[in-house]
């Protein structure tokens, strides 16, 4: 998305800042003896340069995405090619598993405090060198690069109804329970799921952060006596506040646009429809349905609800380094 | 202020645009190569389907020794996804292997009529009417799939029933799966992840419970979903759901192919399973080996029905609109279902080939059953459903498994979504 590349998520401003400076004084000292003769050619010379770059956005990014819009305006079928206005969103939003769909994003959307909890506490237990830290640090990485599809096969065997897991609830005497089966259930453990998967990613750029804490504060804390819930409330969490939001915004993209393996290889969007995200409709409506202009209009609504949280990720980054 | 400016003209153009074009390609204009044809489908990189590959182009060697062609396999997951972008394009392939029903119907827009040009296989192949929308055929039938009632002869031994004589009726077959439920199996093996199995229970049992007239009239796109026998798919599937007779966590097994892995490891006594490809008589008899696999008929639940193996046109061979000289590309679709090439497609890959002429009696009791009720066989019910009734009435079947639902409920959202197209 254009918007990502527009503003970088991690800025070390300083540095990158004098260099650039330093690059432009180089440049306008360079420019000036040449000045009072090839005056046009100079002028034209910044967009003839640029001119790559833009051709490779408007052409690659924006009219693809405009294309799509302009689809999703379009009908289907036996009215495909005519202008049927807002029709698609229409028939979108009466759709219930369009609702249900959008629904699990703000699922999603609640859940992310536990998804970003889960790899800072497991990043402040190997920071405090917990007995195996190394072993942890590793093991807890290891999901990361596994894919999406071969961890939606390895859970689809371990939480099928006459699965290990639920041999291991009978053996204490619990009942069986249908992981996948049920739909108030299902979602929740594809979220699990894809947060074992992928908190790794997180894990790791909390140990970047923790790399930059100060340790003599947390020496200090220990000294007067802090407990370990008083260390991480009033030092690391502080200490650590602008990685936990770049986690957060990460850790949001990632379940938004990369849980379509997971639900594929797991739930197949069921049962009753209770699994599917923005992206398993679209995929279902163009691949099976043979609905390319309501999945353009789909597409267009999770492309407004992207641009939102990109939006809300540029506000968030800038408040957070003007606070720092 | 910039970033605004270039907004601001974004959306501009972008509402000048709107409603412009279309999202399917308006005018296909001829994409198909010159001096080849190019064969999409998700058969030919199959090891067991390479004789019938080299069979079918062969014969096809022989009418235009100059035109050659090349066979594309697609993923099967992909396959209609990638072939909605070749036909939003206007470009691709040539000859398009299809599934029956839904899949071809929805596409038609894209495809030749081939009336002309296949008149002469008529007879010999079964299977058409899935492959026809308003009165006129676009592919030519390779295999037919359908949907026969499997039982599993050495657990009906077990459980003390005759193995030679499996239910008639509802009520019998209710009481044999009390017998079969005490000997520690269950009754039937039911994947519904997918929301697969209900298609296969209407289309496996509806000829036991809808009228001969109300089946025709459903096959005729004249569906009465309130009917009382209607209805009563849906009851039955919900009664057999609430009284155990499926294999526990139905919702979330998978058809294919843990719902089918079920029967095979004879945890279940019956299976609705497919005539070709996979969940069939050959996978079946690997495991149960081919004396302990049964046919049967559906049970008559309506008194005065009789029953009949549903069955359709499985996957076949259509001429994209886009192809150069749709007369050769009729002759590959001929060749690609002439006699040789299905009996080589049969033996290689288990089907039951579009073709009846072929003798089936080294495949066992089963295929046999099955290919001796071709004749009096209909189409599935389930076939004549658009694609989005079937998606709606799989999560339907969820939720009446899972009892979040009522029968009249189902129906009536059924009904709605049908009379919408």
């Amino acid at each position: 998305m254009p918007i990502g590349n527009v503003q970088p998520s991690v800025r070390p401003a300083r540095t990158g800042r004098t260099d650039g400076a330093a690059g432009a004084t180089t440049r306008r000292g360079g420019a000036r003896p040449r000045r009072g003769g090839g005056l046009r050619s100079e002028r034209y010379a910044p967009y003839v340069l640029v001119a790559p770059a833009v051709l490779i956005i408007v052409l690659l990014r924006l009219y693809p995405l405009l294309l799509g819009v302009n689809f999703s305006f379009t009908g289907d079928g036996d009215r495909n090619g005519v202008a049927v206005g807002f029709d698609n969103y229409l028939e979108l939003f009466r759709d219930p598993l369009f609702r249900t769909a959008l629904g699990n994003v703000g699922l999603l959307v609640l859940l992310l405090p536990v998804a970003v909890a889960i790899p800072g506490l497991l990043a402040t237990f190997i920071y405090l060198r917990v007995p195996g830290h190394r072993l942890y640090r590793g093991v807890y990485f290891f999901p990361a690069v596994l894919s999406p599809v071969i961890v939606g096969a390895i859970f689809n065997l371990l939480l099928a109804f006459d699965g290990p897991l639920n041999s291991l609830l009978g053996a204490v005497g619990v009942a069986p329970v249908d992981w996948l089966g049920d739909p108030d259930l299902a979602m929740f453990m594809v979220v699990g799921v894809h947060v074992w998967a992928t908190f790794g990613m997180g894990l790791v750029v909390f140990l970047a952060g923790f790399a930059t804490l100060d340790a003599a504060l947390l020496d200090a804390a220990r000294m007067d006596g802090a407990s370990l819930p008083q260390v991480i409330w009033h030092v690391i969490v502080p200490g650590l506040s602008r990685t936990i939001q770049f986690v957060f915004v990460t850790t949001m993209i990632g379940m938004l646009t990369s849980m379509f393996g997971l639900l594929y290889v797991m739930t197949s969007g069921g049962p009753e429809g209770s699994t599917y995200l923005p992206e398993y409709y679209i995929w279902i409506q163009q691949g099976q349905m043979n609905r390319p202009a309501l999945a353009s209009a789909a597409s267009t609504i999770l492309f407004v609800i992207m641009l939102v949280v990109g939006l809300l990720q540029i506000k968030l980054l800038s408040r957070a380094g003007r606070e720092a | 202020m910039k970033q605004r400016a270039m907004w601001s003209a974004v959306l501009v153009v972008g509402l000048a645009l709107t409603g412009c074009g279309s999202a399917t390609g308006s005018d296909p204009s001829p994409g198909g190569s010159a001096d080849k044809l190019v064969v999409w489908d998700w058969k030919s990189g199959e090891a067991s389907a390479a004789p019938y590959i080299e069979k079918a182009k062969a014969d096809f060697a022989k009418k235009h020794p100059n035109v050659p062609v090349e066979f594309v396999a697609q993923p099967f997951d992909q396959y209609y996804t990638l072939l909605g972008a070749a036909i939003q394009s206007g470009k691709g392939p040539d000859v398009i292997l299809f599934n029956g029903g839904g899949q071809i119907r929805d596409r038609v827009d894209a495809l030749v009529p081939l009336d002309e040009y296949v008149a002469e296989d008529r007879q010999r192949l079964a299977g058409w009417d899935a492959f026809t929308k308003d009165g006129k055929t676009y592919a030519g039938p390779v295999t037919l799939q359908g949907h026969p009632i499997y039982y599993n002869k050495a657990l009906y031994e077990k459980a003390g029933l005759d193995p030679a004589r499996p239910a008639a009726t509802w009520t019998e077959f209710v009481a044999n799966c009390a017998a079969i439920a005490k000997a520690g199996a269950k009754c039937f093996a039911l994947g519904n992840k997918e929301g697969a199995g209900i298609q296969f229970w209407l289309s496996g049992l509806g000829s036991g419970i809808l009228t001969a007239q109300e089946y025709d009239n459903w096959i005729a796109g004249k569906r009465d979903w309130s009917s009382p026998n209607v209805k009563r798919v849906f009851q039955l599937w919900k009664e057999a759901g609430d009284a155990g007779l499926n294999n526990d966590g139905a919702n979330s097994t998978a058809m294919f192919n843990d719902g089918f892995a079920i029967f095979q490891s004879a945890k279940a006594a019956h299976v609705i399973g497919l005539m070709s490809d996979v969940g069939h008589w050959q996978d079946f008899n690997e495991f149960l080996t081919a004396d302990k696999l049964g046919v049967m008929d559906a049970p008559v639940v309506t008194a005065g029905t009789t029953p009949s193996l549903a069955y359709d046109g499985g996957i076949g061979y259509g001429v994209a609109k886009w192809t150069k000289d749709p007369t050769v590309a009729a002759d590959l679709v001929r060749a690609l279902t002439s006699t040789e090439a299905l009996k080589a497609f049969y033996t290689g890959a288990g089907a039951i080939a579009a073709d009846t002429t072929i003798d089936v009696s080294q495949g066992g009791p089963a295929v046999a059953t099955i290919v001796s009720e071709i004749k009096s066989g209909k189409p599935a019910l389930h076939v004549a459903l658009s694609s989005k009734t079937l998606d709606l009435m799989g999560r339907l079947s969820q939720q009446l498994l899972s009892g979040s639902i009522t029968v009249d409920e189902v129906v009536k959202q059924l009904a709605a979504s049908d009379q919408a197209g």
